[in-house]
């Protein structure tokens, strides 16, 4: 039978996000130690002020070490910045061409108007956003350890331009909020492939330790 | 300075910490010590990002202890302050008392 504070779980999701952003060789003892500290709280003052304290601790614990794989490791985790931004200006000039090669070589306009026309309007953010995707992997793979440092840095980049186009977007008067979702869906994309990397890799590390002959 | 260098405000107390503990130093131990002592909430993340500071300075060592089912089956990772390590918080103290001395802190600032 399990002892009841073994039971107590801390966030998930909360759980989730700090393994994302520890590199393998403190995993273990970071979420070990906020692990256990969870348990001790949620004894002491009960599971909702833990989870609480869970939260706080893995945001600011996230921060640091965004901070700390800058320090570690700067020319790869600006490398992976900078990779991502390379990988953004190659892809993006294609989507559109691409989309429209397409639909041309299948004579959708011709045949299937409504879908031409989704494609041409929705697909090509669709497109973009699979471009953002795939920069946020490629962020990610060249920045080794420290993948999601580097795709936050990027993703925190086009939020920031985000900003500045929404605030000139009003100024002028031409605020549409549907743009604004699909470009605020884009800088989380680039959060997403950082993930997907970070996961595969993470699994592989796991795998790894497991096939190692026990000494 | 090369090979003279001074702890940072938080290295330095975490190297404290460290030596209050002796081998009961891990995350959490060396956590709840600075909070204890300090009344400042600090994250495991400072913690952590400040002792892999200073293990590659080689002020202070780690290793890694057995898991445990509290923890879900992971292990503590244990800190200890090098010789270099109490050298360096020695010096800084001696600095920091010497740059206080004098001034009365306690009687003409609190």
């Amino acid at each position: 039978m399990t002892s009841p504070s073994f039971s107590l779980q801390p966030p998930r999701l909360a759980v989730w996000l700090v393994n994302l952003f520890t590199v393998p060789d403190n995993a273990e003892a970071i979420m070990g130690d906020l692990l256990e500290e969870f348990s001790q709280i949620a004894h002491q003052a009960g599971v909702v002020f833990a989870q609480r304290w869970y939260w706080r601790q893995a945001l600011k614990t996230i921060v640091h070490l965004i901070g700390t794989a800058y320090r570690a490791a700067p020319w790869w985790t600006s490398a992976g910045v900078a990779g991502g931004m390379l990988a953004h200006r190659l892809l993006w000039r294609l989507v559109e061409p691409t989309i429209f090669a397409v639909l041309v070589r299948y004579q959708i306009p011709e045949h299937h108007f409504n879908v031409y026309v989704f494609f041409a309007s929705t697909g090509i953010d669709i497109g973009f956003l699979i471009v953002f995707l795939f920069e946020g992997c490629i962020a990610a793979i060249v920045a080794k350890e420290r993948e999601m440092a580097a795709a936050t840095t990027l993703s925190l980049i086009y939020a920031a331009l985000c900003g500045t186009a929404v605030v000139s977007w009003v100024v002028q008067g031409h605020f549409a909020l549907s743009r604004l979702t699909w470009d605020f869906a884009d800088t989380f994309a680039i959060l997403i492939g950082g993930a997907i990397v970070r996961t595969q890799r993470s699994a592989r590390h796991l795998s790894g330790n497991e096939n190692l002959p026990n000494t | 300075m090369a090979g003279r260098d001074y702890l940072g405000e938080f290295e330095h107390i975490v190297v404290l910490a460290l030596l209050r503990l002796e081998e009961r130093a891990y995350g959490v131990t060396v956590r709840q010590e600075i909070e204890l002592r300090t009344h400042r909430e600090v994250s495991i993340g400072a913690v952590y990002a400040t002792l892999d500071r200073l293990e590659t300075k080689g002020y202070v060592k780690s290793y890694r202890g057995d898991p445990t089912p509290e923890r879900g089956g992971r292990s503590k990772r244990f800190f200890r302050v090098t010789a270099k390590g109490v050298t360096a918080v020695n010096r800084t103290q001696r600095a920091l008392q010497s740059m206080s001395e004098g001034l009365g802190l306690i009687e003409n600032y609190s």
